[in-house]
């Protein structure tokens, strides 16, 4: 393996050995401290564009399984991590995380001191950063001189509709990058679903006459989509009950006249506590967020606050005082992550149940 | 905590200790409640303690009312009613306790009164934890996967369930005499067999079957929940050997590398809903055996208490799983644990998060026993042979695991690259599908024989991540060994764990040339602070571990520490006794308030307590581990156990100053059984002797000789080293107990030996005199005016306690089925006490 280094944006830099492809890429860097989960993690849409750096000392140790892809084709731009373990699962091909990084044309590092980098990026905050061959002056230059894309959700999304069909209620997925665990949660429903992209007209979502509408997780930032997105959302929300997830509880916020704010320190990672504000119950979830609604920002006779993080006090769900639309930041869909937070699926299809039963009487 | 309203009904609290030292029960739950007492005083709680272990350390503890008694359904009961103890905690004394408490419980009658509350389990749940087919049925009924059990007592009703399931099964008994009694039955003939000492393994002669899952993963969760029903994981870590090996006797890693998340997602969610079944309020550990290809769970066993596990995750992740435990059980809610201001504001509800690896070795007793001439069964199953662990702490699995084996093996010649190449092929294989104690060595032989992986991942049952590893490892060190005193090589080598002592057998030189070398070229440790959030947040952490990457994160904690050397694993002959010691004298530098820094790598070893130091370094305890902490600390004093006499030497030679806690290398043989061993104890102060008492030691057995102990012929100092108790020991032809000694034969057939650990701590105990506190304070010129007074009329003083030590009950048959009888001296585990006039 060749040597390779990983740059900043404040001129840190790492030594490693390269894995995956040999490519040079740039991309915000983050950590992550989840200790399961990378192939959810590397492929999860969320991640487009960004380097992820493990907390998890060895990685790929489990190999890459057929059942763990949250998309199709992972569009991360890097991942650091400690130690890269050779193992394969799968039947046909040898296929372990560093051939899959190479099919993808994702540059890796390992043989990183990866607890100094993530003590530096909980300091400085996410940065810019590349995988380079060499770390000179110029790499740098090149580097902070980089702006990048923040056209995430467009790389990410469907730019066509399409059907995963089902024989329960009818349920339409907005897709802002949605991952697959979000239509595997809906499968065990046995929902007939239909995936729409998120240019989509009130006119068509109604059409479909859905049961339920689910605004999906994604990458990025929210506010940089067009202002037509929270219309559809204001419209359809007083129309058909509706969960937001991820970059979609978001959206549902600046809907509804909440603000966002950035984290001092992003998060992902699934060892918080989060409180289910009525009950005063404590789960955990995977979580994935550089930003978080702003709790003073929420116009209280519209919404009101039902999950709240207790390690950084940062709103975690939403509920709508006069619809039956509800969000929450962290990802119920357990993909990867504890099965404790599916039952906000299991709320949500409650809450169709009744929509559908009113409308039968 | 002192603001926290807690349960309010709680007003005296009993602890029940976990006994004599035993098979799987090292000194996790001496030390469990010797942290927690101090915690639950705190609550306004009044606490009282019953033990019989003279090594106990929490007998000594000022936190708690303390009765040294052998435990006992009467003496528990006797406890309760005499001072009014409205609740009992058998949870941190781990299974035996709770069996007690159970027996109490049941044996309870009306006219006992009010039965006291158990702390974090109700009655009713107690009870169906000591019955493994009602606990059982109860998962059953709920949904959860189990395996079932069925129940037999006679062996026609066995014969005709054979018809039904398949082998291999699994043979135990219902209501066991003892800790262990599990059989795998591979083939027909062996059923009868297993059957009938099942039975006689039952305290109601009846046999529990059940189907055995051979072959699959084992997985351990440690889960907690509080009153509330919020519930959290604390720990996961993976066998590497297969289930049929005793989780014990497996090679272990934390945290789980090679199972995807959706399974541990699932087990994850099967031992919350135990949790909840149980109503439980404290910790708790769940074992499975997961298929991989096939996705099934199996929920195996369930420990609601304090365990090997509980420590050794409180250990691998630095979460204080104890301090929370104590929380729990008082019905504190997860959110409102308040914990000491060196953790971070939200440790307790945060799920605590690696980014180290952290290998468990068992440590066997058979070299031991060879060389006394005992062979033992060697071939690793379902019943536990190993008696002691250790653990290595690294950033990849490699050094974890090099760093574990040399914990365990204390040298490398065991780990010599040429160790197993006098084995041949069929025995290799006969090993690798019936391992022994040294799988680790045979699975890298075979590599390096050229067996392919996947052929070795179906022989052993063993992930192909471990093959992968180790075939890694072989290529390095062969890389290595071609590569003579290259420091590339040698950084590589350092990276992954290889000890200057290995690296030095490959280049055929001293270690000290590759420290040098080393040194030369800014190949330099780092140490990683081991903290629940995994670089998160900033927390003030005391615990480290050793290994070669940038960044270092300890720095020197004070110009005046004492480092203090702790003494590994358990091993037959010193059991936990060497944890007291050593725990105790930590205490004593504390109160002296010396800072104080611990070197160890045991998890169920009491030093490692989180209190009794101000930094801890989770290491390998060969010399070139202990030079590089004491380059960086610059300790003022290095306290060490006198069997490390080359390190003794090694650190003397390098100028540091040593303070050595007088220890044999082995506990020589005791008494034959016409003898007794007679001891004239002496205490040593640096300057003078004072004679202390006369002891009789026989058949397993030691009393103190009600005569007044005087020095008839003058010692000569000079055969005395170091501050501390001694004894002259010589035989005597009887087996009566004397009540007077003629000592004028002393200084003929008699010899001058350092008290073994474990008589002094019993010794401390009778005479309600902290001897090795009086050792530290002699040895650092801190013995007072009234400690001088003392020791000048200490052979006066009378006897607090009418105890003799005896040895514990050891199941030598089961667990190891020894050739010949083990001598119980040389080789005890475990000790309890008794009455004289037994």
């Amino acid at each position: 393996m060749m040597q390779r280094h990983l740059i900043l944006e404040d001129g840190t830099v790492f030594q490693g050995l390269g894995f995956g492809a040999p490519a040079t890429t740039f991309g915000e860097i983050i950590f992550h401290t989840a200790m399961t989960g990378y192939q959810e993690i590397i492929t999860d849409p969320i991640y487009d564009g960004q380097m992820i750096v493990f907390a998890m000392p060895v990685i790929g140790a489990a190999g890459i399984h057929a059942e763990a892809y949250e998309s199709v084709k992972p569009t991360i731009s890097g991942m650091i991590v400690h130690d890269l373990a050779e193992v394969s699962v799968n039947r046909q091909r040898r296929m372990n995380l560093d051939r899959f990084l190479k099919q993808h044309n994702i540059p890796g590092l390992y043989q990183v001191d990866t607890r100094q980098l993530i003590r530096h990026l909980r300091e400085t905050g996410p940065q810019k950063a590349s995988i380079v061959d060499y770390a000179d002056e110029h790499a740098i230059d090149q580097l902070v001189a980089t702006v990048l894309t923040n056209k995430q959700v467009q790389n990410t999304a469907t730019p066509k509709p399409y059907a995963n069909p089902g024989r329960g209620r009818h349920i339409v997925v907005i897709d802002f990058g949605l991952k697959h665990g979000i239509l595997r949660m809906l499968g065990d429903y046995d929902a007939n679903v239909s995936v729409l992209p998120y240019t989509t007209t009130v006119e068509e979502v109604l059409t479909l006459d859905p049961d339920g509408i689910i605004l999906s997780t994604g990458p990025g930032d929210p506010r940089t989509l067009p202002e037509s997105v929270l219309t559809l959302i204001r419209v359809l929300q007083s129309k058909v009950p509706m969960l937001g997830i991820g970059l979609g509880h978001e959206l549902f916020a600046l809907a509804n006249d909440a603000e966002l704010m950035p984290l001092s320190s992003e998060h992902h990672g699934m060892n918080h506590p989060i409180q289910e504000i009525i009950s005063r119950q404590i789960f955990y979830a995977m979580q994935g967020q550089g930003y978080a609604v702003d709790a003073n920002s929420i116009n209280r006779k519209k919404l009101f606050v039902t999950y709240r993080d207790l390690v950084d006090g940062a709103v975690q769900g939403l509920r709508h005082r006069e619809f039956p639309a509800f969000s929450v930041q962290f990802f119920p869909d357990a993909a990867p992550g504890p099965l404790e937070a599916t039952t906000v699926f299991a709320d949500f299809f409650e809450t169709v149940e009744d929509y559908v039963e009113h409308y039968n009487q | 905590m002192l603001n926290i309203t807690t349960n309010n009904k709680i007003k005296r609290v009993l602890f029940i200790g976990a006994g004599s030292n035993d098979f799987g029960r090292e000194a996790e739950h001496d030390a469990a409640i010797y942290q927690v007492m101090p915690e639950l005083r705190g609550h306004g709680v009044e606490v009282f303690l019953i033990d019989e272990n003279p090594y106990a350390l929490s007998l000594e503890s000022l936190a708690a009312t303390v009765f040294w008694q052998p435990l006992t359904v009467e003496n528990l009961k006797k406890v309760v009613h005499d001072n009014n103890i409205d609740t009992v905690a058998p949870l941190f004394g781990g299974k035996s306790s709770l069996r007690l408490w159970a027996e109490v419980v049941q044996s309870w009658v009306h006219g006992d009164g009010p039965v006291p509350n158990t702390l974090g389990l109700t009655i009713d749940m107690l009870l169906k934890v000591n019955n493994i087919p009602a606990l059982t049925s109860l998962m059953s009924d709920n949904g959860l996967p189990v395996i079932n059990n069925y129940v037999l007592k006679a062996q026609d009703e066995a014969n005709e369930l054979l018809r039904e399931l398949q082998l291999p099964l699994m043979v135990r008994a219902l209501h066991p005499n003892q800790t262990n009694t599990r059989h795998v039955v591979d083939r027909l003939d062996d059923f009868e067999d297993a059957i009938h000492l099942a039975k006689l393994q039952s305290i109601t002669q009846e046999v529990i079957i059940s189907r055995a899952i051979n072959g699959l993963k084992e997985v351990s969760l440690e889960v907690l929940r509080d009153f509330r029903g919020n519930k959290m994981q604390i720990g996961a870590s993976e066998d590497m050997d297969p289930i049929g090996i005793h989780t014990a006797d497996s090679l272990s890693v934390s945290p789980i590398l090679t199972i995807q998340d959706q399974l541990i997602s699932q087990m994850r969610d099967y031992a919350f809903r135990i949790a909840d079944l149980l109503q439980l309020q404290g910790v708790m550990h769940v074992q499975f055996a997961v298929d991989d290809d096939t996705h099934k769970i199996y929920i195996i066993k369930v420990s609601p208490y304090i365990d090997q596990m509980a420590t050794r995750m409180s250990l691998a992740t630095g979460y204080p799983t104890m301090l929370v435990a104590i929380n729990l059980a008082m019905g504190v809610a997860l959110e409102d644990i308040v914990l000491p201001h060196n953790f971070g504001n939200n440790t307790a509800m945060m799920e605590p998060m690696m980014d180290h690896v952290v290998v468990k070795l068992p440590v066997f007793p058979f070299g031991e026993l060879a060389e006394a001439g005992v062979q033992v069964n060697r071939q690793l199953n379902s019943v536990q042979k190993s008696i002691g662990t250790t653990l290595g702490f690294g950033r990849t699995f490699i050094e974890a695991l090099e760093k574990a084996i040399r914990s365990a093996h204390f040298n490398n010649a065991s780990f010599s690259p040429t160790n197993m190449a006098h084995i041949n092929d069929d025995e290799l294989i006969q090993q690798l599908i019936h391992p022994q104690d040294n799988r680790v060595l045979l699975l890298i032989e075979a590599i390096k024989r050229g067996y392919e992986i996947d052929e070795l991942a179906e022989l052993t049952a063993i992930d192909e991540f471990y093959f992968h590893q180790l075939q890694h490892l072989h290529k390095l060190e062969e890389e290595i060994e071609s590569d003579i005193d290259s420091i590339r090589s040698l950084r590589r080598g350092k990276k992954y764990g290889l000890s200057d002592g290995l690296l030095a057998r490959f280049w055929h030189t001293d270690f000290n040339i590759i420290r040098t070398l080393a040194k030369e070229n800014d190949i330099n440790v780092t140490y990683k602070a081991v903290e629940p959030s995994a670089g998160e947040f900033p927390e003030n952490a005391r615990q480290y571990y050793a290994t070669y990457e940038s960044e270092n994160e300890s720095i020197q904690i004070n110009e005046a520490s004492v480092l203090v050397i702790g003494s590994g694993a358990f091993r037959m002959g010193d059991a936990a006794s060497g944890s007291y010691a050593t725990a105790i004298a930590m205490s004593e530098l504390r109160r002296l308030q010396y800072p104080t820094i611990i070197m160890n790598n045991n998890p169920s070893d009491a030093t490692l307590l989180p209190h009794l130091a101000d930094k801890q370094y989770l290491e390998p305890l060969e010399i070139s581990d202990v030079m590089r902490v004491v380059e960086l600390e610059n300790p003022k004093i290095i306290v060490i156990p006198g069997n490390r006499r080359k390190l003794i030497k090694a650190l003397r030679d390098l100028g540091q100053q040593v303070m050595v806690l007088p220890k044999e290398k082995h506990t020589p043989n005791g008494p034959n059984e016409n003898q007794s061993e007679f001891a004239l104890n002496i205490f040593y102060d640096g300057q003078k002797i004072y004679p202390i008492n006369l002891t009789q030691h026989m058949a397993g057995e030691i009393r103190i000789v009600p005569q007044v102990a005087e020095l008839l012929h003058s010692i000569s100092q000079s055969r005395i080293d170091n501050p501390g108790v001694y004894q002259i020991i010589w035989y005597q032809d009887t087996i009566h107990w004397l009540k007077n000694v003629d000592s004028s034969d002393i200084g003929h057939n008699s010899w001058l030996r350092p008290m073994p650990f474990g008589q002094i701590a019993y010794m401390t105990k009778v005479m309600q005199i902290p001897w090795i506190r009086l050792t530290v304070r002699a040895a650092l010129n801190e013995l007072s005016k009234q400690d001088i007074e003392m020791l000048t009329t200490v052979n006066q003083l009378p006897i607090v306690h009418q105890l003799s030590m005896v040895a514990a009950d050891v199941n030598y048959q089961l667990h190891l089925q020894p050739s010949n009888v083990i001598d119980g001296t040389r080789f005890e585990i475990g000790v309890g006490v008794n009455y004289y006039e037994r």
